[in-house]
């Protein structure tokens, strides 16, 4: 037996012992696909209890290290239960942030005393985390950031304002961008942090966006005190750790695939469709059919790049395409959603279009859904950004010019701030 | 049942790939075309005999190699990148597929070995996506005594054929009857193609002697459209495939205002588009080469899933590539127009993008294909 014979067998073995887990312990997907009050903090307790329990069951940080709390597996192992959890609804939404970027960024960059204290409680889902990046003046230009941390002895004085930030107002530790040299160009006076969302001076609002739902927060930094052992990585070298935490960012949501039951899948919507009397209409089956034949080459997608990284080739830049097509996908959707509904869509009310039954709460979600379509094709990096990525980095093009790059920073016209002299 | 090529798969690709670039280099596929000629035999025997290609799909018992519909569109996508002009998609595909899903023992050991060995072409003469409801030509007679009448076009290599399938309605359906090319009353016309690397004729029947294959007609035809969606995806991946690595190269090579012009957002965000199309294009053709073999239930959705994400797309791709490369791109000496005119000929043919929605529809709806039609009559599609 050859020792890719035997991997190929733990995995297995692996897989079905989360198999069994899962049936036992985890609840089944609804479909009705509603994430706006995952980690609210009603549902907190329950989260942070179901988190250990899928700790002590083996299951989670499969892949990092076991002196840091984790399993000392393979991707394999990881791709292995992503794949049996997508039958479940884990109620475990508030750490997906923590485990996906902070986690393996420490991991990556940290010092082995970070490792040792934020890792372990963090696996167990003792404490939440949150990634503070994205400014007012800062988007698809991150690293022209202008929160700032200025060095008193030993410790940082932290101010400044960030926005975008997902369970800011549960998260007990938050990873932070800021200026800490501001005399250098962009990329080379940013230092990454660590801060603890409870301390003095950090104020967290809920930022409420166009579907009418708070996902967000705007947190607002006011003199808030960095302990000598927050920084992460070393000074001034916090954008090489964002990169690797960004890379991640993008995996994770380029590769999520869309649950059944979203209102804009085209399972959902040929259902509705049909309800409304919209299929004897050969157009809009050729648009349901599209849009069917594009959902399934994004899952398809995902799924390549998870055998491959199982077979050992990581997608790297890759998951940019992933992010990229998901976020058109959505779009489509969006467009044939509008299409196939017509005016069902503009006005609707509980006793339904055209119909006798109440449609209301679908086309509800239907209209909802569409409305969060575009910030699909902006969170975790616009998809000119992604573009970017993918002929730069998959592609080997030449760079963008960036004409800021060997700038200091101080000298340079960022965002939103007004330049100097002017009205 | 994974996505990624085999050993076996990967070793197969390279030799094509090396077969196409010593022994069809784009060069001789332009003489090919100044000489007027639809393919090279000496290309042909050498693709056959020696790589086996065209028994590729076609069982060991009947002298193929056996090794399944996956290696054949590992071939096909090494072939389509180099536009290389052969009658493979219509012999050992189509008309290969047909036999083998008919039920006639006797056709099939009467032809399968020649068309696996690649000294005897058969084509089968469909349109469209080949399953619809026809009444172009009209049988009379029964069994081996059938006499055929009607005319069909285009149709794949159908004047280099030696023997022709030929749909034909006997009144109670449709069944698949086969022709020699030398029967009387047969006539074969070479159309001008917008693609001079894809050979196509017209064929006329005037009570031409046939006789009717036993077995399932519409199955057969159904199955066949389904292996042109999967034959057609993958020699189109290979041609896209070919477009991306064409521009990107042009991108880095080429310089304007002070910068290789891939610098520019103009271009990369283009570039970028086509190598996510790219992507998705080849992961849907993997899935539908893999359940060929293994899940025929998914077969026909996955298919019909290839050919949507890879027809339209490869299109767009080859525009941008000559839009891309500039005023270079749009002569007649640099090869874009070549794959230009490959994709809109390959985005048409057998079931253009509306009719493959149409019958991806009424496979997600679990109808058969032949309802997602209009119910007005055979002849209503080409008017």
């Amino acid at each position: 037996m050859t020792s890719q014979e035997t991997g190929t067998r733990t995995v297995e073995e692996f897989r079905a012992r989360a198999r069994a887990w899962l049936a036992e312990n985890a609840p089944r997907r609804s479909g009705d696909g509603d994430s706006e009050d995952v980690g609210s903090s009603a549902g907190l307790d329950a989260q942070r209890a179901f988190q250990a329990r899928l700790y002590d069951a083996g299951f989670v940080g499969i892949t990092w290290p076991a002196e840091y709390g984790g399993q000392g597996l393979t991707n394999a192992e990881q791709i292995a239960f992503s794949e049996e959890a997508r039958h479940y609804s884990l109620p475990v939404g508030a750490f997906i942030i923590g485990l996906g970027m902070p986690g393996p960024t420490i991991l990556e960059c940290g010092s082995e005393e970070q490792k040792k204290r934020y890792l372990p409680p963090m696996l167990r889902g003792e404490e939440i985390w949150c990634q503070l990046f994205s400014e007012p003046g800062a988007g698809s230009d991150v690293a022209s950031l202008q929160a700032s941390a200025v060095r008193d002895g030993d410790t940082w004085v932290l101010n400044g304002q960030k926005v975008w930030t997902s369970g800011a107002q549960y998260s007990e530790y938050g990873a932070v961008l800021a200026r800490t040299d501001p005399t250098q160009p962009k990329h080379r006076g940013i230092s990454m942090f660590i801060v603890d969302m409870r301390a003095p001076g950090v104020t967290v609002r809920p930022l409420r966006v166009a579907t009418g739902s708070a996902p967000f927060n705007e947190v607002f930094f006011d003199n808030v005190r960095l302990g000598p052992d927050a920084l992460i990585g070393a000074e001034n070298k916090g954008w090489e750790a964002a990169v690797v935490m960004l890379r991640n960012e993008r995996v994770a949501i380029g590769t999520l695939t869309a649950s059944r039951g979203s209102p804009l899948g085209s399972e959902s919507l040929t259902e509705l469709a049909g309800r409304l009397g919209r299929l004897d209409d050969p157009a809009v089956r050729r648009r349901l059919a599209e849009l069917h034949a594009r959902e399934r080459a994004v899952a398809l997608f995902a799924r390549l790049l998870r055998e491959e990284a199982m077979s050992g080739r990581m997608p790297g830049a890759r998951g940019s395409v992933a992010k990229l097509a998901g976020a058109e996908l959505g779009a489509f959707a969006a467009e044939v959603a509008a299409d196939v509904l017509g005016d069902a869509i503009a006005g609707y009310d509980g006793t339904a279009h055209r119909g006798t039954a109440d449609y209301g709460p679908e086309l509800r979600a239907v209209v909802t859904a569409i409305v969060a379509v575009p910030g699909g094709a902006i969170a975790g990096g616009t998809n000119e950004i992604q573009r970017n990525i993918i002929g730069e980095r998959v592609l080997g093009l030449a760079k963008d010019p960036g004409v800021d790059r060997a700038t200091p920073f101080n000298q340079l016209r960022v965002g939103t701030q007004k330049r100097q002299g002017a009205s | 049942m994974s996505l990624i090529l085999s050993a076996d798969e990967q070793a197969l690709r390279d030799s094509v790939r090396r077969f196409v670039a010593d022994r069809s280099p784009l060069p001789a596929v332009r003489e090919l075309i100044a000489a007027g000629k639809p393919y090279d035999p000496a290309v042909w025997k050498q693709l056959t005999a020696q790589l086996g290609v065209a028994g590729l799909s076609i069982p060991e018992e009947y002298g193929g190699a056996g090794a399944g519909h996956a290696a054949m569109a590992v071939a096909l996508q090494e072939l389509g990148a180099g536009l290389v002009p052969s009658p493979l998609l219509a012999s050992a595909v189509l008309a290969a597929g047909a036999l083998l899903r008919l039920d006639d023992e006797a056709a099939r050991q009467d032809l399968l070995p020649g068309i696996a060995g690649g000294e005897l072409v058969a084509t089968l003469a469909i349109t469209g996506t080949g399953d619809g409801p026809d009444g172009r030509v009209r049988a009379t007679g029964t069994g081996a005594q059938a006499t055929l009448t009607g005319g069909l076009a285009p149709v794949l290599s159908g004047a280099q054929a030696d023997v022709l399938l030929v749909p034909a309605d006997a009144g109670d359906g449709i069944g698949v009857y086969l022709v020699d090319a030398a029967a009387p009353g047969l006539t074969k016309t070479a159309l001008t193609t917008a693609d001079p690397t894809r050979a196509l004729a017209r064929i006329g029947l005037q009570d031409t002697p046939a006789r009717l294959l036993a077995g399932d007609g519409a199955g057969a035809l159904s199955a066949a459209a389904d292996l042109a969606n999967l034959a057609l995806a993958a020699e189109q991946c290979g041609g896209m495939a070919a477009c991306l690595a064409m521009t990107t190269e042009y991108a880095k090579l080429r310089v304007a205002f002070g910068q290789p012009i891939g610098a520019f957002q103009g271009v990369k965000h283009r570039l970028a588009d086509m190598e996510t199309a790219w992507e998705l294009a080849q992961a849907t053709l993997r899935a539908a080469a893999r359940s060929a073999d293994e899940d025929p239930a998914s077969f026909s959705t996955d298919a019909s899933v290839a050919r949507v994400m890879v027809s339209v797309p490869y299109f767009t791709a080859a525009a941008d590539t000559i839009h891309l490369h500039g005023g270079i791109g749009f002569t007649w000496e640099h090869d874009a127009h070549l794959y230009y005119k490959n994709a809109l000929s390959g985005k048409v043919l057998l079931g253009g993008p509306g009719d493959q929605l149409d019958r991806l529809a009424a496979t997600l709806a679990g109808q058969p294909a032949l309802a997602a039609q209009p119910a007005t009559g055979a002849g209503a599609r080409r008017a």
